[in-house]
């Protein structure tokens, strides 16, 4: 029999568990079962209805923030944290993580917490002196003086990665605002484990005071009616596109600012050099596979398009399969940390490549959905299954020029691999334009070495093309009089 | 060969399936499909045994599954083929007319010999169909959620069981012999082409009414092939103000636009057209033949007006589609059309472009599947679910009337099957029913997020204008 796990809901440095009528049953993925309070009786719990409540964390130095942190980052160990064990556990039954990696993903979380990290993603971005006072212009006197205020901001999460739920926590806790994280039910306890943790360490901390995490099935009109109101709601951040905006598109209104972090994928660019040496080859194909292979190719950073520059004569296509063959090669060599063969065919994506390779005029197919592997098209153009590329999967497309590849780029183009460098000057503008958001590097040839590239973004960097702490906060100005009408004033008075 | 006689005495000969649908369909439903299995069974043997080697596709597939002979149809399963298969070209093709290689890909559907047909000046999409069906095949073409045409690859060998199946279908869902009893007949659809939707009307539902000149339709052009497959890559170029650099014939540019202005005003066509109808055939005995969401459109608007028709006693409709998400709050649509039109009868099939036999549907309100169909069901890893019981599954069926192309196929359909013949209409042989759900439907039920992915364009243009 299924075990029926608790979610509880966390409100504000209370924790609120299912307990008689006030008990609802929610079916999560992989069998999952979980038990929550019915979310309709604590709406009030849920969102701060009067945004000057926030004064407490307005009036609290970023600094301490930072140290308030830095203590919750050190609890978050999953061999003695109680709350992260049973999240894993859950998150293993409910997300497409297989266990090395998710295991890896949870051990690197405490760094998030990191003072130095923290600091600088606040520096870089608003900046402390921003959110603790009023920060005056340089010019006229510094009659004009700015301050980033914190917002009550709603967060329909993404649970592919638990990482987006820490991130969640600590952007509400350095903007200084307060966040009702509404779990997926893929990761249904990441966010409730941290909160929670929180609430151990510090029930009265005015940053656990302005988390509250619950788990409602999305699209309940019942729910977010009573949510989603300017009222209630300054800002939501929604991840998952389409399908979690569109139940609350319909309450958005002016007044309501959507951050969305619509659904993205990633691609690379493969310059004619690649083929033409054996190193060039495997350096390549070794890039091409710690970009797709990282997290099993589950994210928006995984590449599941590789353009490559050359013609669509027998001897290029023979060329671009054997890369092909040595991508399909280097995922096996790829460390369990970051990367796993699947525990089960992915039928649907199967069923695809089985057809593709009835026409073989038409495209190559090499490897499974278990191990990973390549589906080359034969001709310039994507396989009509792009969107479903998983398991390790990618699409090799030849294009007579990189700059042909442009066309199929556009907002929903997360990040861009490139190799060689030696192209990168040469190609980027043109794709910056067209809506890609990150050019990354795919050099190396060593998997580890690579996938360390790939994890030395410096924290506060812009994401999906905004800046979501800059965009987090409300920018208020304090325009004060000129000095000498102030004197004035002061004379009239007297 | 000795042919197989069920308990009814009745002859289904294994050598020739496309004979079955003239034992009528009294006879065929008399039977139960345990006494068919063994011609069914020994049909499709045969239709493996004539068709190796000579259907690349087929070949293709048996080679990659290690199959060299069926004995039963457990040996065929591996052999059905995807929903894909009938569509998996690069669209790319498409979008550059690239007509031969589209051709080379189509020659491998079925065993005619497609090389010997000309391909010269062929400019457009609508133009090979056209050819192709001089040359003697009669492809039809259906478009999924996604815009992509399939291409079904008929022929005229397939042509006389088709018809025959067709009007089966329709003489056991309405009561009226389509060959025996013409019935003036109203479409308010569009008409022509090669779309499964219309060129089947105009096959059969003109010689159902006795002529073409007693087939009215609401529209008299239908939406070309090209029209219809790049109408989401028209949509993006239009959008990045692009759309003379995809070099299409100005034609098609111009016919889309007439597309769109048509749909536009549909609907008051259609009401329109509804009200000469009435007038012109009060007190006439007609066929009205349509989507269910226009039947159920018409009646309520007309209601709301006081518009009602009055036909002669005897008259009929036959509706295909469904609602198609047209939203009411009636307990009982289908009743209220009946009583709004005044029509006795309002019968349907289960049916997909992909498969001939068409399964009426009963007075019970199930879908009895006829022999000429070997239906399978699959559970969610694609084992075959017993013939038993009831069972919901994935419909997959092996089709005994396609000649010269392979009939195996897997639908995206979830369907129950009854296998006990207990229906109690009087019809015996399996009953589909009575829902029918799309698996491409069932997805966007999960709440999980992620941040992977692109958001599936969807695409009006196509929805706007395909529901004729």
């Amino acid at each position: 029999m299924t075990e029926i796990r608790e979610i509880p809901i966390v409100a504000r440095g209370r924790i609120i568990r299912p307990e008689g009528e006030d008990s609802e049953l929610f079916y999560g993925r992989g069998g999952a079962q979980f038990r929550s309070p019915d979310p309709h009786r604590h709406i009030h719990d849920l969102v701060l209805g009067n945004p000057v409540l926030l004064s407490d964390l307005m009036e609290t130095p970023t600094s301490q923030i930072i140290e308030f942190l830095v203590e919750v980052g050190k609890r978050l160990r999953l061999e003695d944290n109680a709350f992260f064990q049973e999240s894993f556990e859950l998150g293993l039954l409910a997300g497409g993580l297989s266990e090395p990696i998710l295991r890896s993903v949870y051990e690197r979380l405490p760094a998030m917490f990191d003072g130095a990290v923290l600091s600088e993603r606040v520096e870089q971005t608003i900046g402390s002196a921003y959110l603790d006072g009023w920060v005056p212009r340089e010019n006229l006197e510094g009659r004009h003086r700015i301050r980033a205020v914190g917002t009550r901001q709603l967060h329909i999460t993404a649970g592919n990665v638990p990482v987006v739920a820490a991130t969640t926590i600590i952007g509400g806790a350095l903007t200084k605002s307060d966040i009702l994280i509404k779990s997926p039910s893929n990761d249904p306890l990441t966010a409730s484990a941290i909160a929670r943790t929180m609430i151990e360490l510090d029930a009265s901390h005015p940053v656990t005071r302005h988390i509250a995490v619950a788990y409602w099935k999305g699209g309940d009109e019942a729910m977010e009616q009573q949510i989603v109101r300017t009222t209630r709601i300054d800002k939501i951040t929604a991840w998952g596109g389409m399908s979690s905006v569109k139940h609350i598109q319909k309450f958005l209104q002016p007044g309501l600012d959507l951050i969305a972090h619509n659904p993205k994928f990633s691609v690379s660019l493969i310059g004619a050099e690649a083929l033409e040496s054996e190193a060039a080859m495997n350096e390549a194909a070794t890039g091409i596979a710690v970009m797709s292979g990282l997290m099993n190719q589950t994210a928006c950073v995984n590449t599941r398009l590789v353009y490559v520059e050359c013609g669509e004569d027998e001897d290029s296509l023979a060329k671009v399969e054997d890369l092909g063959r040595r991508i399909a090669a280097a995922y096996g060599t790829l460390p369990a940390f970051f990367s796993t063969p699947a525990d089960a065919l992915n039928l649907e994506l199967e069923a695809e490549l089985k057809s593709a390779a009835m026409e073989e005029d038409f495209y190559t197919v090499i490897g499974n959905t278990v191990e990973g592997g390549v589906v080359i098209s034969r001709f310039p153009d994507r396989v009509d299954f792009y969107e479903q590329l998983n398991n390790r999967m990618v699409n090799l497309v030849p294009v007579a020029d990189l700059f042909d590849a442009i066309k199929w780029c556009d907002d929903t183009t997360q990040n861009v691999g490139i190799y060689p460098e030696s192209m990168r000057d040469r190609v980027i503008a043109p794709f910056a334009l067209a809506g890609v958001q990150q050019f990354v590097p795919l050099s190396g040839g060593d998997p580890a070495g690579v996938y360390q590239e790939f994890n030395t973004n410096p924290a506060g960097l812009p994401h999906d093309g905004i800046e979501p702490m800059r965009r987090s906060v409300r920018w208020v100005i304090d325009h004060r009089p000129a000095r000498g009408q102030t004197t004035m004033t002061a004379i009239a008075a007297e | 060969m000795a042919q197989a006689v069920t308990a009814t005495g009745i002859a289904l000969d294994p050598a020739h399936p496309e004979f079955w649908p003239e034992l009528g369909f009294d006879a065929l439903y008399a039977m139960s499909w345990r006494d068919c299995l063994e011609p069914q069974t020994e049909a499709l043997c045969l239709r493996f045994q004539q068709m190796n080697g000579l259907l690349p596709a087929l070949d293709k597939l048996a080679s990659k599954e290690a199959v060299t002979r069926i004995d039963g149809i457990e040996d065929a399963l591996p052999l059905m083929f995807d929903h894909r298969v009938f569509k998996n070209y690069p669209l790319s093709l498409i979008e550059t007319r690239n007509i031969p290689k589209l051709h080379a890909w189509l020659g491998r559907l079925t065993t005619h010999d497609l090389s010997g047909m000309d391909l010269e000046g062929l400019p457009t999409i609508e133009a090979w169909l056209d050819r192709l069906d001089e040359f003697g095949m009669l492809v039809t073409t259906s478009s999924g959620t996604t815009g992509k045409l399939s291409f079904i690859p008929r022929s005229q060998i397939e042509y006389p069981a088709w018809e025959r199946s067709y009007m089966l279908a329709l003489h056991a869902s309405l009561g009226v012999d389509p060959y025996v009893d013409k019935v003036e007949t109203f479409s308010p659809s569009y008409r022509g082409g090669h779309q499964t939707a219309l060129k089947v009307p105009m096959m059969f539902n003109t010689l159902a009414a006795g002529g073409v000149e007693h087939y009215h339709t609401l529209y008299q052009t239908h939406m070309s092939a090209d029209l219809m497959s790049l109408a989401g890559r028209m949509q993006a170029a239009e959008d990045r103000g692009e759309l003379d650099r995809l070099g299409l014939d100005p034609a098609l540019l111009s016919a889309r636009q007439e597309m769109i202005a048509l749909a536009r005003r549909r609907p008051q066509d259609l009401a329109d057209w509804f009200k000469a109808l009435f007038e012109g055939c009060r007190g006439k005995r007609v066929k009205i033949s349509g989507l269910g969401g226009d039947l159920l459109r018409t009646a309520l608007d007309g209601s709301a007006k006081g518009v009602k028709p009055s036909f002669a006693p005897g008259s009929i409709a036959f509706y295909g589609g469904g609602l198609k998400g047209f939203k009411h709050d009636l307990p009982d649509w289908e009743a209220y059309v009946c009583e709004f039109f005044g029509i006795e009868k309002l019968g349907t099939c289960y049916g997909m472009s992909e498969v001939i036999s068409q399964s009426p549907r009963c007075s019970h309100g199930n879908y009895h599947i006829m022999p000429m169909i070997v239906p399978v069901l699959f559970d969610a890893e694609m084992k075959p679910l017993p013939r038993e019981g009831k069972q919901t599954g994935r419909f997959g069926f092996f089709d005994l009337l396609a000649q010269t192309y392979w009939g195996g196929f897997i639908s995206g359909d979830e369907v129950t099957i009854h296998w006990e013949e207990d229906c109690g209409c009087g019809w015996k042989q399996p009953f589909v029913g009575p829902t029918i759900s799309r698996y491409a439907d069932k997805d966007g039920g999960d709440d999980k997020i992620t941040c992977a992915g692109t958001a599936k364009a969807y695409d009006d243009f196509l929805a706007f204008v395909s529901e004729g």
